[in-house]
């Protein structure tokens, strides 16, 4: 009994150990299954790194494949696949894996070739960290099956030279780094695009068709182009809205666009990534036909999945493993395309013969070489709506630099740490994963935790060290002086720590009563009962100064609006942050906003009561896309590079940044609904503070 | 404040304590179950947490809000049992083993989240009920939840908010009026004198716990599929521990803690109304209020019955 006592006592304490440890990144667990994986599940939050349009084919020989792979011949061979997304995602991962099941069994099952897999590596170092271990683990065939693991396979790929890699949507096999055994593959989904267009053209009755994307980049920005180009070659006057919903894997969002693209009047969609399920679960609950591509969406709503581009890449995984066996370890740049059998295209029985054959017309010559989707697609430039980054971000020349990030919250809690982690990420985007890596912490509320985790990443060799949060003062001024060749960083604060001798800490501080006080302005011509509501965590930092910002933009526009504050006294208590936002309703007010991760519980009431909310730190508008009218975006970018670049040149700290509206810190977002007059005002109000006309003066409170 | 009376407030203010004092209710009637019959349970709030995803995420995927309800109380069971099999086989130290599940539900449900939904998304929950007459049918824009006064206060409410109130006078016949409510408060007070009446100590305890879990289950599920339909991790910030404290306040009775969740929540309810009509009392006071007042009446020396006289302590046959 005693034993047993103990041995509980120890996977408890493990037990809180490994919850107490949040690591950088979710688990990888190679071959983990998911938990009940069905088609309907939501997926992973979106790639942090987008997937790379297409380049030119590469020199090498495409090879010509034929769908009908038999892998009788193979000899033994043990591939594995790193994925950004499931198995079961419908779409990019799920294609490639049926592809590796099928050569499998024509193979003669897993005696003769093993399979393994990790999914769920959107985190391009997680993915790496798996790449390699397969590789070590003496895996052939090592497949990392997304663009953005290219920088990092590159890197791994010459210590194991006879391993085979293989990388897609990727046209560059590494020649020029001296690379010998790594594949490219790539998708000309712009072909199986145009004819889906064709025949969505020739299907639509309302001329009206809707295309739900992604992230334009990569296969899915082939498609879609093609898409286009083929509808318009069908039909001239045909209207193709499209929408990008900036994820992969942000299934509400478009099953949302999907929603909206019907209520503009399309009868026909389609779209391309794993999140498509939100759309086809729209469509099929109004009775829209859908066009798939990558994979056979049909078994999520077979009537009304009506036509699918698959993509067959059992040709070329059989021909790498043939290369691989012949003792070709890489070099092949390989393409699906429909001539070559790596796009199928298939068609639902009793879909209307007409269309189908002005499909496969399309197709033939597509084939034969008469009409090039590519030339066609630059003939006709989409009208997707611009997702435009506003604002230039210079980025300088920076040498690779290791940040490391604690937070009080989380990334995704929609407020202060996802800010500072999406602007981390998106540095991450623009100079590559092997110039800035990101390590993270979250959930350190607890001081004593945040120094530790501060001083490991110290200790670790991290140059930037952000410690995220005004409570951790005072133990990073006890650890920053251990530590004089890295830098850190706190927030909120303006205190360096100078008076104190310590050199290497840079301060930041958002300067929220900007971005308060135009929302302020806003929030003025927005309500017509004269009562706002401001739901805040706790009167300090951040949150006090966005309070005495609101409050002045109020009063200044007009004196007569009540706004009524309430302070939950915590930052998370979503809960009660809900029913401070029920209070203020109740007390008269028809504009609503707040700060800190526990306005989701506010912007939940606001959702139901049908009353604007106007946001700051991070954008909030995907929980409620139609009441979050407006959004004072924390942008870190400037703030992290100036850090980096003053840290690079022997500038370890001592320097005071702020986030404004002038050095693009702040950021206004305004939705398309608000009426003019108030976002003219609010802009007015941008210029005046940025040029100094108008000084907001905190009321005392 | 313009034009709004003192009966809004005071109505506004009674409708939100009632609201709020869902999952409190919940929790805390689950643990006065488990601490009656001797186990104190302080991992409450990590079987919210993941009864809060459970719920949530089944009601994501199938749509259905009874699905969502049932996976939160079957893992809350799953639960309840695990802390059962620690604390009353292993007879691990209560304490510490309630703060390990703790963190293995804040971890678990953090991680699961994080692997599935990724980011913060909404459902449509169990919503406010208004016993409309024109759901009966009847051609009719009656609502019973717009008559005066009563209306706001006990017919505008979700349907899992009735029933935590339900669950106060069915959680008291059970305790006074039935053997299995006999055994579970024998077993608290003295585990020796039920086992030799043939009492199964071990047994009676587990299926306390277990209930226990389950209504934990339920509390979580109350706020991510009924009160704010959204899932966010840590979103319980501490409940599941005002829940356990609310028991102590309770004495250990339904009502007890009923009276104790009201008192809690309907305080927080008014230091909100409190800011909003500019009472020049600052804020940090106002958010203080809920706690300072739970402290007071704690203090208050009127007789409070004892606890469980087992309360943490395993029970093991031939043990004295």
């Amino acid at each position: 009994m005693k034993k047993i006592h103990w041995l509980i006592v120890l996977l408890l304490a493990m037990a809180m150990v490994i919850s107490a440890c949040r690591g950088a990144a979710p688990s990888d667990g190679s071959a983990v299954v998911e938990e009940a994986p069905t088609a309907a599940e939501a997926e992973p939050q979106e790639e942090a790194v987008v997937e790379e349009a297409a380049e030119e084919p590469a020199e090498e020989v495409v090879e010509d494949l034929s769908a009908e792979a038999d892998a009788s011949g193979i000899g033994n061979v043990r591939v594995a696949i790193v994925m950004p997304s499931t198995i079961s995602d419908v779409a990019w991962s799920q294609s490639m894996y049926d592809s590796l099941l099928r050569i499998q069994e024509s193979a003669g099952g897993p005696d003769v070739m093993e399979i393994a897999y990790t999914e769920n590596m959107f985190n391009v170092t997680d993915a790496a960290a798996a790449i390699r271990d397969y590789a070590a683990d003496g895996y052939n065939i090592v497949i990392a099956h997304g663009t953005q693991y290219g920088t990092s396979l590159f890197e791994i790929a010459p210590d194991f030279p006879e391993t085979s890699f293989a990388w897609g949507t990727a046209t560059d096999v590494g020649t020029e780094q001296g690379l010998e055994n790594v594949f490219a593959y790539e998708a000309r989904a712009e072909e199986g695009g145009f004819v889906n267009g064709v025949l969505a053209a020739n299907l639509s009755e309302s001329g009206i068709l809707g295309v739900v994307g992604p992230v334009e980049a990569g296969d899915a920005k082939l498609y879609i182009d093609g898409f286009v180009a083929g509808a318009k070659a069908a039909n001239p006057d045909i209207t193709v809205n499209v929408s990008y919903t900036g994820s992969f894997g942000d299934t509400a969002l478009a099953a949302e666009a999907a929603n909206t693209h019907i209520q503009a009047g399309a009868d026909v969609l389609t779209g391309s990534a794993q999140q498509v399920v939100g759309a086809i679960g729209v469509a099929s609950e109004k009775g829209v036909p859908w066009l798939g591509t990558q994979s056979d969406q049909s078994s999520i709503a077979p009537e009304i999945v009506v036509a699918s581009q698959l993509y067959d890449w059992d040709g070329i995984v059989l021909d790498m493993i043939e290369k691989n066996q012949s003792g070709e370890y890489g070099g092949t740049a390989y393409a699906l395309t429909l001539s070559n059998g790596g796009l199928v295209m298939e068609y639902a029985d009793g879909l209307d013969a007409d269309a189908v054959a002005a499909a496969e017309e399309a197709a033939g010559q597509i084939v034969a070489g008469t009409i090039d989707a590519m030339a066609a697609i630059e003939g006709t430039m989409p009208e997707t709506p611009a997702a435009e980054e506003s604002g230039e971000l210079e980025l300088p020349e920076i040498e690779p630099v290791r940040i490391a990030l604690v937070m009080p919250s989380t990334i995704s809690d929609l407020a202060w740490s996802e800010s500072m982690y999406d602007s981390l990420l998106q540095l991450q985007e623009a100079y590559g994963g092997d110039v800035i890596e990101i390590a993270y912490t979250e959930n350190m509320f607890n001081v004593t935790d945040a120094a530790a985790a501060i001083r490991d990443y110290a200790d670790s060799g991290y140059n930037l060290v952000i410690a995220h949060g005004a409570q951790y003062g005072t133990s990073l001024f006890e650890i920053a002086p251990d530590f004089p060749d890295a830098s850190f960083a706190w927030g909120t604060s303006t205190n360096t720590g100078s008076e104190e001798g310590v050199t290497n800490v840079f301060a930041y501080e958002p300067r929220a009563e900007q971005g308060g006080y135009v929302s302020g302005v806003l929030a003025a011509y927005l309500t017509k009962s004269g009562i706002i509501g401001l739901v805040g965590p706790v009167d300090a930092g951040d949150a006090k100064l966005h309070v005495d910002g609101f409050v002045a933009g109020v009063h200044d526009t007009n004196p007569d609006i009540d706004v009524n504050i309430s302070f939950t006294g915590s930052f998370g208590d979503t809960a009660l942050a809900a029913e401070a936002a029920n209070t203020h309703v109740q007390a008269g007010a028809d504009v609503l906003t707040g700060s800190s991760q526990q306005v989701a519980g506010a912007i939940g009431v606001a959702k139901e009561k049908g009353i604007p909310w106007i946001g700051i730190q991070a954008d909030q508008s995907p929980l409620a896309p139609d009441i979050v009218v407006a959004t004072v975006l924390y942008d870190w970018q400037p703030t992290l590079l100036t850090m980096i670049t003053s840290q690079q040149a022997g500038n370890m700290g001592d320097q005071v940044l702020e986030l404004t509206l002038e050095n693009g810190g702040q950021k206004m977002i305004y939705s398309d609904s608000l009426p003019e007059e108030a976002v003219n005002a609010a802009k007015a109000a941008e210029q005046g503070i940025i040029d100094g006309s108008i000084e907001i003066v905190a009321e005392p409170r | 404040m313009r034009e709004l009376t003192i009966l809004a407030i005071v109505l506004g203010v009674i409708h939100s304590g009632i609201r709020l004092a869902t999952p409190y209710l919940y929790a805390a009637l689950g643990e006065t179950f488990a601490q009656k019959s001797g186990v104190l349970n302080l991992g409450v709030e990590g079987i919210m947490l993941m009864g809060a995803f459970s719920g949530f995420y089944t009601v994501f995927v199938t749509g259905n809000l009874w699905f969502g309800l049932l996976a939160a109380a079957v893992i809350g069971a799953l639960f309840g049992l695990l802390m059962s099999v620690v604390s009353v086989t292993f007879q691990a130290e209560q304490g510490i083993s309630g703060i390990g599940l703790y963190m293995l539900g804040l971890g678990l449900s953090s991680l699961l989240f994080k692997t599935t939904l990724g980011t913060v998304e909404g459902v449509k929950g169990f919503s406010e009920l208004h016993f409309c007459l024109s759901s009966l049918g009847i051609n009719s824009d009656l609502c019973l939840a717009e008559v005066p006064v009563i209306g706001q206060i006990f017919f505008s409410h979700s349907i899992l908010t009735y029933g935590a109130f339900a669950l106060v006078p069915i959680s008291a016949w059970i305790f006074n009026k039935t053997n299995w409510g006999l055994s579970v408060r024998s077993v608290g007070q003295n585990p020796e004198a039920a086992d030799t009446l043939g009492v199964s100590v071990n047994g009676t305890r587990y299926a306390a716990v277990i209930l226990g879990g389950i209504l934990a289950g339920i509390a979580g599920a109350s706020l991510s599929i009924s009160l704010l339909n959204i899932f966010q991790e840590n979103m319980t910030n501490g409940m599941g521990f005002i829940a356990v404290a609310l028991v102590y306040f309770g004495s250990w009775t339904p009502v007890g803690v009923l009276i104790g969740a009201l008192l809690f929540s309907t305080v927080n309810a008014l230091q909100l109304w409190v800011q909003v009509l500019d009472l020049n009392l600052p804020s940090d006071v106002a958010v203080m209020l809920p706690y300072l007042l739970t402290i007071v009446a704690l203090a208050l020396p009127f007789r409070r019955a004892e606890q469980p006289a087992a309360l943490t302590k395993p029970y093991e046959r031939g043990e004295n």
